[in-house]
């Protein structure tokens, strides 16, 4: 081995472990001790196969797995210092790490940062006042510097709601199903005639969700925050299918499937879609009947709309098409961020046309007002 | 060397004697992917293995069960996965019968219920019948793991620590053999954090161009060399396309026995639309590859 590079001992690897925490790789106690055990059980080998052996136990998700090698880079090659303790300060390679994550455009091309894990440290400083105010600052006034950390509290909530949503349905008591297995067990002292019946709580159903979210011009700040809502909810809802619309519909369900969050953004940005001219909802949702209605319209499903209602088409047009799906869905819940105006009325000619096959109208124009969702959903 | 047994798991010397029997098994692999299985032989950790469909993630469990000279045991995921299904269910006819015949016996209530929950009456399902295999340690694979739910995870966590199952009319079912566990997912869905940290885990990409002339060449040593280059060649070319679903390897080798079967030695235009359904698996997916100009792709 040349002088200078850190040995592989125990405590070098653990030591890695720690830089790796520090530049966004968050490895677990668990996997660093997979990782030391898994060091000693390889034995001596290639520098390659030593890293291959911490990339196994020390990653868990295709965007670790591709950050691996610079950090293993940084931190094993011959120029760095052994004792230099990694103090969450980035080194050179924890920039370029930096770098990579920050040229993720979100949906409105605007960075919202990794650097959020560097900052870690900050986040317990915050506290709990400062969460307070995010949670109620309307999405279109959120500042460049807090986007990161209201996108880290945004998920959370989500998640939380959406673990909340499976263990509710775990406590209901409803008789359906005959418990086969415990019917037999009582039946045996009865000589095999099944007198008492026992029975199985219900499977609840799980329900689908269909969001239409509208990207023109003023709806673009909140349409970021609901496609994170959107991505977080698949974890529940047995199924989302997520659309965007201004002027055409684009689907973006299958973008958003995946695992990991910042490359569904990433995904997302890339796909094209037409910003020009004014919102028309009717059509948009027109063509969404058209080309979805059939497959994704069912009794089980619950239909959200975002938008703020301003429609440069035919009222009537959008009436009809919103009465077409309120026929066919369990909810048709409209979303609008203009509610959390405190004067807004719903006269313009598209929303008051649209208000009598609305079953739910609701604001969305922060984080509160999403939670508060819960209680519809 | 061609005689040399497989390595069993206690004979199983280093990364490179993994190497060499995967491939005389016919599964081309990397270094990278080949510490992955010595080290969960060795350290008898759960293997978790993402990346897209058809490049073989499956196959990892197969032949590595073949390697180990060991049964592979297969549970395949899917959406409401329970524990009937997964772990065991008890045989409701058999012992409804049995209730039956026995009831003008002499035996007290308690006999006669030990007797109707015995392992006679047990359906045992894939992760029970891993636990209690009894020569060797099989290699169990846990396929498509993110179409279950987090229910099942759970229990699955739970599993993977103590390798025990209680049934509660039976007690408790201790392993005899730990498995060797080979987890796959699709990355449809994020899998909780505690399984993830539990497993090691490897990423399949796609192959190289070399990488996957050479599995071609292993899979189809019947196929014509030119042939082969030219498929492998036109595959590359499509996943630079942006289809909704990209054609994997086992795409590539359907394409090309597709060809040889055939009876084609070039692999043209018309050849390619004759056998477009190799390639592309959606309407979407097709109307794209034609936008591209498959005769473009081919000359690439």
């Amino acid at each position: 081995m040349p002088p200078e590079e850190p040995d592989r001992s125990a405590a070098s690897i653990l030591a890695f472990c720690q830089f790796a925490r520090a530049h966004g790789l968050p490895a677990g106690v668990q996997q660093s001790l997979a990782a030391v055990e898994a060091a000693k059980s390889i034995g001596e080998v290639a520098r390659q196969e030593f890293a291959f052996t911490l990339r196994a136990a020390l990653t868990s998700s295709k965007h670790e797995w591709d950050l691996f090698p610079q950090l293993f880079e940084a931190f094993w090659s011959a120029s760095r210092h052994r004792d230099k303790t990694p103090s969450g300060k980035v080194g050179k390679s924890g920039q370029d790490a930096q770098e990579h994550q920050a040229s993720f455009q979100a949906l409105t091309k605007e960075s919202i940062g990794e650097g959020s894990t560097a900052e870690g440290e900050t986040k317990s400083v915050w506290g709990a006042s400062a969460q307070q105010r995010l949670q109620k600052m309307d999405f279109s006034n959120v500042p460049q510097d807090d986007f990161a950390l209201m996108e880290e509290i945004a998920m959370r909530l989500f998640r939380r709601m959406s673990l909340r949503f499976s263990r509710r349905f775990k406590i209901r008591d409803l008789a359906e199903r005959v418990d086969i297995r415990r019917t037999i067990r009582r039946s045996i002292p009865r000589g095999g005639d099944p007198i008492v019946l026992a029975f199985q709580g219900r499977k609840p159903q799980k329900r689908r969700l269909v969001i239409f979210l509208d990207i023109s011009g003023s709806m673009n700040a909140y349409s970021l925050f609901l496609v994170r809502f959107a991505y977080a909810l698949q974890r529940y809802f047995k199924r989302v299918d997520t659309f965007l619309f201004s002027t055409e519909v684009v689907e973006i369900t299958e973008v958003l499937r995946t695992s990991d969050l910042r490359e569904a953004l990433r995904r997302l940005s890339q796909k094209a879609v037409g910003w020009a001219g004014g919102t028309k909802i009717g059509e948009s949702l027109k063509e969404f009947n058209r080309q979805f209605g059939r497959k994704l319209l069912t009794g089980n499903s619950v239909f959200i709309i975002l938008s703020d209602g301003w429609d440069t088409g035919e009222p009537e047009l959008l009436a009809e098409e919103l009465r077409r799906i309120s026929q066919r869905v369990q909810q048709v819940v409209w979303l609008n961020p203009l509610l959390g105006l405190e004067e807004y009325e719903p006269v313009t000619r598209g929303m008051s046309a649209a208000l009598p096959h609305v079953d739910v109208f609701a604001p969305a124009h922060n984080l509160e007002s999403l939670v508060a969702l819960e209680r519809i959903l | 060397m061609a005689t040399s047994p497989l390595p069993g798991e206690t004979q199983l010397k280093d990364v490179d004697a993994v190497i060499e029997a995967f491939e005389r098994l016919g599964y081309v692999t990397d270094r990278a992917l080949a510490t992955s299985v010595y080290l969960v032989v060795k350290l008898h950790k759960p293997l978790l293995i993402e990346g897209h469909a058809g490049l073989g993630k499956t196959e990892v469990a197969k032949v590595l069960a073949a390697m180990l000279g060991t049964r592979l045991i297969r549970l395949q995921c899917y959406e409401g996965l329970d524990v009937n299904s997964a772990v065991y269910e008890w045989n409701y006819q058999k012992q409804l019968l049995a209730i039956k015949i026995q009831e003008k016996s002499e035996q007290t209530v308690q006999e006669k219920e030990q007797h109707i929950f015995s392992k006679e009456f047990l359906l045992e399902r894939p992760l029970l019948q891993s636990i209690v295999a009894e020569e060797s340690a099989p290699v169990l694979l846990i396929d498509e793991i993110d179409r279950a739910d987090e229910a099942f995870e759970a229990f699955l966590l739970e599993l993977l620590s103590d390798f025990q199952i209680s049934v509660p009319e039976m007690g408790t079912i201790k392993a005899r053999h730990v498995p060797h566990v080979v987890l796959t997912s699709n990355r449809t869905r994020e899998l909780s954090d505690a399984l993830k940290r539990r497993c090691f885990y490897h990423w399949i990409d796609y192959p190289n161009f070399e990488k996957e002339l050479k599995i071609v060449r292993t899979r189809l040593p019947d196929l014509e060399e030119e042939l082969g280059r030219q498929v492998v060649r036109f595959m590359q070319a499509t996943r630079e396309l942006d289809l909704t679903k990209p054609p994997g390897v086992t795409e590539t080798l359907d394409c090309a026995m597709s060809a040889m079967s055939l009876g084609k030695h070039q692999l043209d235009a018309q050849t390619v639309e004759e056998t477009i359904g190799c390639v592309t698996k959606s309407m979407e997916d097709t109307e794209k590859l034609k936008a591209a100009g498959i005769e473009r792709l081919l000359s690439s």
